[in-house]
């Protein structure tokens, strides 16, 4: 009995770890299935008409570069610029492009072509080509630069006669039904070396619910998942995947603080607000509570700003006030989420005496936003923010995290926004999807994602 | 307006009343028996909504207790009761419970009061429910009237309360349906009714509150109209007692609705006024059959009166024929014909009238001619004694002449030449005398016919006092003065210009003679209702009143010399103008001759030939 036993559990043994080694084994082909929410009608990375997200910028990186990139700790690594180097006191940027990057119509890249894409997208800056490299010269100090370009806006994009953007990214546009669906297939020429993917077929503009379902019925192989319904697809057992919280949701003015008592009564909204019970109610516990813009595991330093609600002093600075101003509070009707939190932001607003009339109209007083981070970097992600609220960029005058605090609280200073939360971007992937996991700012990196066999 | 008329007006006036007396009772009978219709009507929707409320809010308690005794409300609950677990996981299971069981309202509520999950207003989790403490959630409690607050208004809901007692702390649901146009439209009214709902919130009234089926009549989308319904809301919510009233929609009455408020009164001690069941009945049938009923009425009466003129006419042509005949008879009686009779066959009251009327006739006509005999009689009495007295004055001179002839016959011849020869003068001179009697007698009796002419009257009357100025004036007697009153813009008429300037010399003349110790004379002339006013006035001795009613007949006189013919020549010629003569006076006053005489001829032809001869004293 046991001669015969032995045996037979070490083949076992074996046969199952050949098995598992053929599991995870990377496998070339296969379509790729994304439903998205966002429903970008271009996309060109510098088109800054349109409503920033992590989908979109995931979208731009697929079929275009930048010519460098951030890991998750900020800092820099080569992409289409192999080296780059300050001169001047940081006020010029030299970047050397990569030699044999084409792009997906066969032309390569150059650095006339690049300095006219950077150009297009930074209209102030001074860009021109210099031999193989990229000269950018600021009028000031600038050690944000490379950063900058980092950012999947400053993607290298070369503008065919016809209007079509052609890039150098890993997948190049099959089809591109703008706010519906878009095929890509991968570029066999990247000079990053293939993708395992052959194709990706990405539907955009559908809801959470949509998405949901369509991961259920193995429609889809990824798809986001909205914050409050985290919680209950892990406990659904889906495959669920979370950036850092890198989205602030807030609470955006139409227009600045004009009289001290309009700053007072702004005072008093903020104070009112419960976001504890927001993050654990309506959130389901999904993302911070965010006094701050920057989140703290970015700044280090969001413990700082008052989190908690204080009525009594919310009461207090509303009674300062005379007479009774009616806000409206609009919200994105397309985002559950934002509703009720608008809803909840009235209910609270109204315990201290304030008046909010939520409403899903353009035009309002207030309303509530979704503000992705442009960047895991601090002082970049803090930059990027003025111009999104319609403020000019705060002004950081050194490296420190002192500076940085001080900018954000010149920012907060204004009143023009209440910040309520951070949300990370959450994913669920059907459980064929292999060697995919989202990046701390949310990105997708599918370039090297690859699908089991079945998907094939 | 003849009697004839009057007794057709009355007749017709008495049938229209009566038509219209029937008319109104008809149609006050029809509004009360439609009143009373109407308002069973309404009692039937108002029961009908009762019991669909009761049925409705039987359905609420059924719903909500299946909420309550569901898996998912029980593994709620059960959970909740552990200490560790907080309630946030049930934050959604509100809206998934209340979309399966079809309520509009449904919260969740621990038993501190707070809100657990709310259907209606999902951001309200862990605020306290206002209505708790008041809330029974026994399980034979009923459902109830709630205003429910919900996100950007408040509603108003069926509600039903019911707990999940799975440990200590029992779990409190609390469900309901929205009183809202679906709620309206559930209740089957007849098709010229129908039912709104006011929700009652804040001090006045609001259109936004006004509820109205989804479906159904005309929708109140114009604000001025829902605004119809301030008076009756108003007044509802200021006795709290149900109201009815009238609205007018347009301005056809036929588009008025009668709408019946009925309060809604909640739960809790005050009982306090939450909505208003607005029933309304179209008054579009009514209207029409108070229309149909009058346009009948009309028409009815219409021909009532039409009918009722020709039967009234020929009634009253009966009635009156035999009184037109009276009356005819009158005016003939009065225009001097007293012969005229009528007929008075019958043995009604207009035969006897008729009958004595004739009788008179006939007794006046004798009177009359009995009358005219005996004044016939006494003229000629009163002819002969004038006669007499005339012929006997120059007789008796006749007579002394003639005798003293005889006398001188017996003298000398001498003597008797001279006597003869004085007789003569005295006989020729009686004799004159004589003839000139006579001949006033017969000029009297041969007054010419008038040759008319176009005559003004104030150049005669300047003539006749042209013709006595010297006279009146005359040395050795008390003057007189004469004085002329004229009308300038008297007009021309048609007379004869010598008769009338007889007429009034003999009028000066008398009163001359009225005025032997002088006075005044007044000649005047005026208009008056298309005549010319003569006078002759004077200030002498005037009449007594038996002298002015005897004045004008011939031969009569006051004078010691008058033959009494002077005033008949007077009277004649005034009646053959065609006008009338009067006298005014009083002894010791005076005496005013009045002629009144007709403008034109064409009025002279008509005139009567006898003489109207009024006669007054002043």
């Amino acid at each position: 009995m046991k001669r015969f036993a032995w045996p037979s559990l070490v083949i076992s043994s074996l046969l199952a770890a050949a098995l598992a080694a053929a599991e995870t084994r990377p496998q070339y082909g296969g379509t790729l299935h994304v439903a998205m929410r966002a429903a970008p009608a271009t996309l060109d990375p510098s088109d800054s008409t349109q409503t920033d997200s992590f989908t979109r910028r995931n979208l731009t990186l697929l079929i275009f570069e930048t010519l460098l990139t951030t890991d998750s700790s900020g800092r820099m690594h080569p992409a289409l610029a192999l080296s780059w180097q300050a001169a001047l006191g940081n006020q010029r940027w030299q970047f050397r492009l990569r030699r044999d990057v084409k792009f997906h119509d066969g032309t390569a890249l150059t650095a006339e072509i690049a300095a006219a894409s950077l150009r297009a997208a930074n209209p102030s800056w001074k860009v021109f080509a210099e031999g193989d490299s990229v000269v950018i010269e600021c009028e000031t100090n600038d050690p944000e630069v490379p950063g900058e370009l980092a950012l999947p806006r400053n993607s290298i994009v070369k503008r065919n006669p016809d209007g079509k953007p052609s890039g150098t990214g890993p997948f190049h546009i099959v089809d591109w039904q703008p706010a519906k669906k878009l095929t890509l297939a991968a570029e066999e020429n990247y000079w990053g070396g293939r993708p395992f993917l052959d194709a990706i077929e990405i539907e955009v503009g559908k809801n959470y619910h949509d998405q949901s379902i369509a991961l259920e019925l193995g429609r889809a192989d990824l798809v986001e998942v909205a914050p409050e319904q985290v919680h209950r697809a892990s406990i659904d057992g889906r495959h669920v995947s979370s950036s850092e919280p890198m989205e602030l949701v807030a609470l955006l003015f139409a227009r600045d603080a004009t009289t001290p008592e309009e700053k007072l009564l702004r005072e008093a909204l903020a104070l009112s607000v419960e976001r504890a019970s927001m993050r654990s109610v309506l959130l389901q516990g999904a993302g911070q509570p965010a006094p701050s813009i920057l989140p703290t595991w970015m700044s280090g330093y969001g413990f700082v700003f008052p989190a908690e609600t204080d009525l009594p002093r919310a009461r207090h600075l509303r009674d300062q006030v005379r007479g009774v101003t009616t806000w409206t509070i609009a919200y994105d009707s397309s985002d559950p989420i934002a509703r009720l939190l608008a809803e909840r932001v009235a209910l609270n607003a109204r315990d201290a005496g304030l008046s909010l009339q939520p409403a899903a109209t353009p035009a309002a007083d207030v309303r509530v936003v979704r503000i992705p981070l442009a960047a895991a970097d601090p002082w970049i992600a803090l930059a990027n923010v003025g111009p999104v609220i319609g403020l000019p960029a705060p002004k950081i005058n050194g490296g420190s995290a002192e500076d940085l605090y001080s900018a954000e609280q010149s920012l907060l200073a204004t009143r023009r926004l209440i910040p309520l939360f951070h949300l990370p971007a959450t994913y669920a992937a059907a459980g064929t999807l292999r060697n995919w996991k989202p990046g701390p700012d949310g990105s997708w990196s599918l370039a090297d994602a690859w699908l089991e066999n079945e998907k094939q | 307006m003849t009697f004839r008329h009057k007794l057709l007006a009355v007749f017709s006036l008495t049938v229209f009343l009566s038509v219209a007396a029937v008319a109104w009772l008809v149609s006050a009978m029809t509004r009360r028996a439609f009143d009373k219709a109407d308002n069973d009507r309404t009692a039937a929707l108002v029961t009908q909504f009762q019991r669909e409320f009761e049925r409705q809010g039987a359905e609420v308690v059924r719903r909500v207790e299946t909420v309550t005794a569901s898996d998912a409300v029980t593994r709620m609950a059960t959970m909740l009761n552990r200490t560790s677990t907080d309630s946030s996981g049930y934050f959604e299971l509100a809206k998934s419970l209340a979309d399966s069981y079809q309520l509009d309202f449904l919260e969740f509520v621990d038993a501190r009061g707070n809100i657990i999950s709310s259907a209606q207003w999902p951001a309200k989790f862990g605020y306290p429910e206002t209505a708790f403490e008041s809330l029974s959630s026994s399980d034979k409690q009923p459902a109830f009237l709630k205003q429910e607050e919900v996100q950007d208004s408040t509603a108003l809901g069926l509600f039903a309360v019911r707990a999940s007692h799975v440990g200590d702390r029992p779990i409190y649901v609390m469900g309901g349906r929205r009183l809202d146009k679906n709620f309206l439209s559930g209740l089957v009214t007849p098709s010229d009714s129908r039912a709104l709902l006011y929700q009652n919130r804040g001090d006045r009234f609001s259109s936004d509150l006004l509820v109205e089926p989804a479906s159904g009549n005309t929708p109140l989308s114009d604000p001025r109209s829902v605004d119809k319904f301030a008076p009756i809301i108003q007044a509802v919510r200021q006795s709290n007692q149900e109201m009815a009233g009238v609205i007018h929609w347009s301005a056809d009455q036929a588009d008025d609705e009668l709408f019946h408020a009925v309060p809604l009164r909640g739960n809790g001690s005050e009982h306090p006024l939450l909505g208003i069941l607005l029933v309304g009945n179209s008054r579009r049938s009514y209207v029409e059959l108070k229309r149909h009923i009058r346009d009948s009425a009309l028409l009815v009466g219409s021909g009532g009166i039409v009918l009722a003129i020709l039967l009234s006419s020929w009634a009253a042509a009966r009635v009156t024929r035999r009184v037109e005949q009276l009356a005819l008879a009158a005016q003939e009686v009065t225009a001097g014909n007293w012969n005229a009779r009528v007929d008075a066959s019958g043995d009604d009251e207009v035969a006897q009238l008729a009958g004595s009327f004739n009788r008179m006739t006939a007794e006046l006509l004798n009177q009359k001619e009995r009358l005219v005999q005996t004044e016939r009689v006494a003229a000629w009495r009163e002819l002969a004694r004038r006669l007499a007295h005339e012929l006997k004055n120059p007789l008796f001179p006749l007579q002394l002449t003639v005798e003293n002839l005889l006398r001188a016959r017996q003298s000398d011849s001498n003597q008797f030449d001279e006597v003869f020869r004085e007789s003569a003068r005295t006989l020729l001179a009686e004799i004159s005398n004589l003839k000139g009697i006579i001949g006033r007698f017969s000029e009297f009796s041969r007054m010419p016919q008038p040759q008319l002419q176009d005559v003004q009257i104030n150049d005669i009357l300047r003539a006749v006092a042209q013709l006595f100025r010297a006279q009146l004036q005359a040395p050795g007697r008390p003057p007189i003065a004469c004085h002329l009153d004229l009308d300038d813009e008297l007009r021309t008429i048609a007379a004869d210009p010598e008769l009338v300037h007889r007429a009034l010399s003999n009028l000066v003349l008398n009163a001359m003679d009225a005025m032997p110790n002088g006075g005044a004379l007044t000649l005047r002339s005026d208009r008056e209702d298309g005549k010319i006013i003569i006078e002759v006035a004077d200030t002498g001795s005037g009449l007594t009143p038996e002298e002015c009613e005897r004045i004008f007949t011939p031969y009569y006189t006051t004078k010691q010399h008058g033959t009494g013919l002077g005033l008949a020549i007077v009277q004649s010629v005034v009646s053959d103008h065609g006008g009338r003569i009067s006298v005014q006076s009083q002894p010791g006053r005076g005496t005013t001759f009045v002629i009144e005489l007709p403008r034109n001829p064409d009025t002279l032809r008509i005139v009567p030939a006898a003489s109207e001869v009024s006669q007054s004293n002043g």
